[in-house]
């Protein structure tokens, strides 16, 4: 009895790692997801904001839905204990602090996948304003972040 | 001791370091709020180059005490005044390298501004010049170059305050009013500047600025130039 539920345990704890896999791939597939997010973003910054003649509600529409399902996708499983070492694409730059403020990095990422699917709403409804400002606040939740658990690049 | 009102500072001197103040701050409150504010970030990075573009020119053709020339902080100057024997108008040669310092400091922070991005939406007018992993970098580049303004306006502010509390001069007026009482005998005059080396000045900021946040540097020399700007984008 006591040896199967030790092997349940283990059993149980291996599929958990594994789920997430190894802390490179974990790093890797979060690197990818942010640059996959930028480039999207950048789609919408640049057509709400720096030049709204080009703006094309398809587009923006859609680059809002990829942010939201990128969002929504279970990123906080990316983020095994490790994974503030190592290189994925290149080094992590997570900072430790990540895994000893738990309650700020839950806070911060809900509220991260809040504003994404609030704008992905207003970019199906709203004016290129509204667009813009609500892209405002969705960029403001991404800076909160990067300033809270992200190390600043090295020159 | 008779005392005589002398000029020191001339107007559009005076306007540059009240305005380059305001930029400083202001550029300081938008980086950090982020948001929508970066694009008054990168607007106001716009009006900071066009100080400091300003400033250097005016370095040349600018009155007396603007000029590079006049303050240029020589060994033998510094000497001179280190043992207590600087009698002369203008920036003193400890002074004159203070600002040499600080303009040294904002063409290291602006020029790096101009390539930085924020990993979110901004991007500097030149961004395109450079890869992403050099923007990456010339961003880190450009805060530590402000950790460093900051800890020279530190020194700035402590040098008026030893003025002020131990020296008993106030260096703040003479940079509003643009006037100064000196000893009779320390009488200086105030030469150059004027209103047609002003527009020259104002008018050479003005397109830099132009040439760089108007994106014409970047669209001639980017290497994504050569692709036809209204190449079909596919559907799928």
């Amino acid at each position: 009895m006591k040896l199967k539920l030790a092997l349940a345990i283990l059993l149980s704890t291996t599929t958990l790692v594994a789920s997430a896999g190894p802390i490179e791939d974990q790093i890797k597939t979060r690197q990818s997801a942010y640059s996959f997010m930028g480039w999207n973003s950048a789609k919408i910054k640049a057509q709400v904001a720096d030049k709204p003649e080009t703006y094309n509600k398809e587009q923006v529409i859609t680059a809002a839905n990829v942010i939201a399902a990128i969002a929504n996708s279970g990123l906080g499983s990316l983020y095994g204990p490790g994974t503030d070492q190592g290189i994925g694409w290149k080094k992590t730059a997570l900072k430790p602090e990540f895994f000893e403020k738990q309650d700020e990095a839950k806070k911060l990422a809900t509220d991260f996948n809040r504003e994404a699917n609030e704008f992905a709403k207003v970019a199906a409804t709203g004016s290129v304003t509204e667009i813009k400002d609500k892209f405002g606040k969705l960029s403001e939740s991404c800076k909160s972040c990067h300033q809270s658990f992200r190390i600043r690049e090295q020159h | 001791m008779p005392t005589i009102k002398i000029k020191v500072w001339d107007l559009p001197l005076r306007a540059f370091h009240w305005l380059l103040v305001f930029t400083v701050l202001a550029a300081y409150i938008t980086a950090e709020l982020g948001g929508n504010l970066t694009d008054w970030h990168g607007r106001i990075g716009a009006l900071a180059l066009g100080l400091l573009v300003f400033r250097v020119t005016w370095g040349f053709v600018g009155s007396t005490h603007a000029r590079f020339v006049s303050f240029f902080p020589t060994p033998r100057k510094l000497l001179t005044y280190l043992k207590g024997h600087w009698t002369a108008n203008g920036h003193n040669p400890l002074g004159a390298l203070s600002v040499l310092a600080l303009l040294g400091v904002l063409t290291a922070l602006i020029g790096t501004g101009l390539f930085a991005n924020d990993d979110i939406g901004f991007q500097g007018p030149l961004f395109n010049l450079a890869s992403k992993s050099l923007s990456d970098r010339l961003t880190a580049w450009h805060e530590f170059s402000f950790n460093v303004l900051l800890i020279l306006i530190g020194l700035h502010l402590a040098a008026i305050a030893f003025y002020f509390f131990l020296k008993k001069t106030n260096l703040v007026k003479p940079m509003i009013t643009g006037s100064k009482e000196v000893p009779k005998g320390l009488a200086s005059q105030t030469t150059g500047g004027g209103k047609a080396r002003f527009v020259i000045a104002t008018t050479i900021a003005a397109i830099v600025v132009w040439l760089i946040f108007g994106g014409i540097v970047a669209e001639q020399l980017s290497p994504a130039h050569n692709i036809p700007a209204n190449a079909a984008i596919p559907s799928w």
